[in-house]
């Protein structure tokens, strides 16, 4: 039973301060009930609210961009002399045109070679600090870790373009062009290397930014696994390497698929890296790993203060409509995610049990 | 012809103001409102009216102007004509004669001659090395390089991709349509084509990327000589190849000011006078002609007023920034839209 607080006098409690009066109501425990109520309602709340005027901005794009949207890759704003007129009660500029193939794919891509790179390096260092370093030095590294999940994107995006990008474009990338065999697949990885800005280097920028949120999430789990089955593995004769991929990881499988899911949600939104290191090249799938390219994120960024000075108003639709979108892409990864981890934690976790 | 009659001083009721948009114009608004705020301050020795300005993007200085947001919108562009069906009350006030230059990083070459035919085929991916016949025969005798050539273009919008594709449109229409003609456009695929974001960024790729050509703001003329960035000498409409100079743009500004209609709305790209350099532009302030009370109107008259006389003395305002005066008929036409500013 909770504890009662002391009733406010009938008068309403004047004379009593308002900061002690305010924590006698909220001591109450139906006051304090509705009040948790209301707050707990509110992220939910918030996210309908974005949702719907994002939707209502986003509906009349919808009908005018159609299908196409999904299929092309074009970005023609109309020309400035261009007329406001009506297409199916949709008011837009003469020549406008919208497809966004292009950004999905980069968006897509570049979070794949993010997730590429970012989950054996991540497992693998999260196995490492747990099994391996010792306590003292595994707390450093971790913090060092966590210190990196912290560095706002603008300051990697930063170090993305001036450093990092010139540094693979440089050195890096031309010794794997010119030495990659010409055979499909691979041959995505020919070809001109450009300066710096592109694909590959905005991916690897956001597997910078995915690793720490993957590597110390999967380290806290790994550290749960209980000793006694590893201990049991190794009895049986297992490699560390045999341990690690038939005990540890799947005690812990589900909980380290969600810690990607969640990386991957990250590399899929993350805006400022990304349109600071992807060449933003609107509407251009690039022939190869190296081309500038453009995500969705980094499309509503650069292209918001040439909506504003559309007369018609559509433009912003259309990025409204590139928000709602992205929307649906975080959303349904988060989803595949849920029914991944049901599905593998219904087989991995027996493994770990019965040991 | 008397001028309207204009507040020379703002009223003496404490106001703050606001301005927001065009990056390009920015560090000269900037001067004018520090001098301005210097110049009219109360008897404690506190400026009258404080003017708040911003460096968003010419989109956004439209549009806050429009909705009432800002006071002054900051534009390199003049309303366009669906911008003025929407925004029946918007006016766009011209306020000084800015530039753009044709950068190129190719060491060794300079004095590089290029036309609007020949920038548009580098563009759209026609041409795509410095030796190229179509180049080496606008510059006979430069020892052109067999270099490939890194197109920059803006990411963000841009009032500098408006006058660029703009100058393209006017020189070549077959090669580059006038559809194509915005502050965002299409880009055809060139190969080694980047993307900057404002000015500075396209200073630094151009001198970061050997064999690069850029359009910049004649703003950003300090950085670009200082990036050892060569200066482009462009065909104007008679076919001149002329360096964008004080004189050369001073020219072409002329050369349009008794076509500059009332409205101030007109491009000056690819114009008439024979020795002027073809891609220049007003700078203007968008401004609603109804704002909150009368006495704001009145400091928003002043302090306008007060930037198309006092604000165009070259040495200290206009020199820095390397923009040119507005013609005397133009400033005329300037207060006379001031002047319609009410409430």
């Amino acid at each position: 039973m909770a504890r009662q607080a002391p009733a406010l006098p009938a008068d309403g409690g004047a004379g009593i301060p308002l900061s002690r009066r305010l924590g006698r109501l909220l001591s109450g425990d139906a006051t304090a009930r509705r009040v948790g109520f209301a707050f707990a309602l509110l992220p939910a709340v918030a996210l309908a609210f974005v949702l719907i005027t994002l939707l209502v901005k986003a509906l009349p794009a919808f009908g005018f961009n159609g299908l196409s949207f999904f299929t092309k890759s074009v970005w023609n704003v109309g020309g400035y002399s261009s007329a406001v007129t009506k297409t199916g009660g949709v008011e837009h500029l003469q020549g406008q045109q919208f497809g966004v193939l292009a950004e999905v794919v980069g968006t897509l891509v570049s979070s794949a070679i993010a997730l590429i790179v970012a989950v054996p390096v991540s497992v693998g260092a999260a196995l490492f600090i747990v099994e391996r370093l010792p306590r003292q030095l595994a707390n450093l590294v971790g913090a060092f870790l966590e210190l990196l999940a912290g560095v706002p994107s603008v300051i990697i995006g930063l170090w993305g373009a001036l450093t990092f990008g010139p540094f693979i474009a440089k050195d890096i990338a031309p010794a794997i062009a010119n030495h990659m065999p010409d055979v499909p697949v691979l041959s995505y990885f020919r070809g001109a290397t450009g300066a710096g800005l592109g694909e590959l280097v905005s991916g690897l920028v956001l597997a910078v930014m995915v690793i720490p949120i993957v590597a110390a999430t999967s380290r806290d789990l790994i550290r749960q696994v209980p000793i006694l089955p590893r201990e049991g593995a190794i009895a049986l004769g297992m490699s560390d390497a045999q341990t690690a991929r038939r005990v540890t990881l799947p005690w812990v499988g589900s909980g380290i698929l969600g810690a990607i899911v969640l990386g991957l949600g990250r590399a899929l939104g993350e805006t400022m890296a990304v349109a600071m290191t992807c060449g933003f090249a609107l509407g251009a799938v690039p022939g190869n790993i190296y081309g500038a390219m453009s995500t969705i994120a980094a499309t509503v960024v650069f292209q918001l203060d040439q909506a504003f000075s559309d007369p018609s108003g559509f433009e912003i639709r259309t990025l409204a409509e590139l928000a709602v979108v992205l929307m649906v892409i975080t959303l349904a990864t988060n989803v595949l995610a849920a029914l991944l981890v049901r599905r593998v934690s219904g087989t991995a976790l027996p493994v770990g049990r019965g040991l | 012809m008397a001028g309207p009659a204009l507040p020379s001083s703002p009223a003496s009721t404490p106001e703050s103001l606001t301005e927001t948009g065009s990056s390009l114009l920015f560090p000269l608004f900037g001067t004018w409102t520090t001098a301005y705020q210097k110049q009219f301050v109360n008897s404690s020795k506190q400026p009258i009216v404080t003017i708040t300005t911003g460096s968003t993007g010419s989109g956004i200085g439209l549009a806050d102007a429009a909705t009432g947001t800002v006071n002054i919108g900051a534009s390199d562009a003049y309303l366009s004509s669906a911008d003025t069906v929407k925004y029946p009350g918007l006016l766009n006030i011209a306020l000084a004669i800015s530039a753009q230059q044709i950068n190129y990083n190719l060491p060794g070459v300079k004095n590089l001659k290029l036309n609007g035919t020949v920038l548009a085929e580098i563009y759209s991916g026609k041409i795509t090395t410095w030796n190229n016949p179509a180049i080496k025969k606008l510059n006979p005798g430069v020892s052109l390089p067999a270099m490939k050539i890194v197109t920059l273009h803006r990411a963000d919008g841009s009032g500098d991709t408006f006058l660029f594709t703009s100058y393209l449109n006017a020189q070549d229409p077959s090669l580059w349509s006038s559809s194509n003609v915005n502050t965002t456009v299409s880009w055809p695929p060139a190969p080694g084509a980047l993307a900057e974001t404002g000015n500075s960024g396209m200073v630094s790729g151009c001198a970061a990327n050997k064999g690069c050509i850029a359009y910049i703001g004649i703003s950003y003329l300090s950085k670009t000589q200082a990036a050892g960035l060569g200066t482009a000498s462009i065909a104007n409409k008679s076919g001149a190849f002329l360096q964008p100079t004080p004189a050369t743009i001073s020219a072409e500004a002329s050369s349009f000011t008794a076509s500059t209609p009332s409205n101030e709305a007109i491009s000056m790209i690819n114009g008439p006078s024979a020795n002027g350099y073809p891609i220049v532009n007003y700078e203007y302030a968008i401004v609603k002609t109804s704002q909150d009370n009368a006495t704001q109107a009145e400091d928003i008259r002043a302090f306008l007023h007060w930037v198309v006389h006092t604000g165009q003395d070259a040495t200290t305002y206009l020199d820095p920034v390397d923009f040119q005066p507005l013609p005397a008929s133009v400033v005329t036409k300037s207060d006379a839209l001031i002047s319609k500013i009410g409430s």
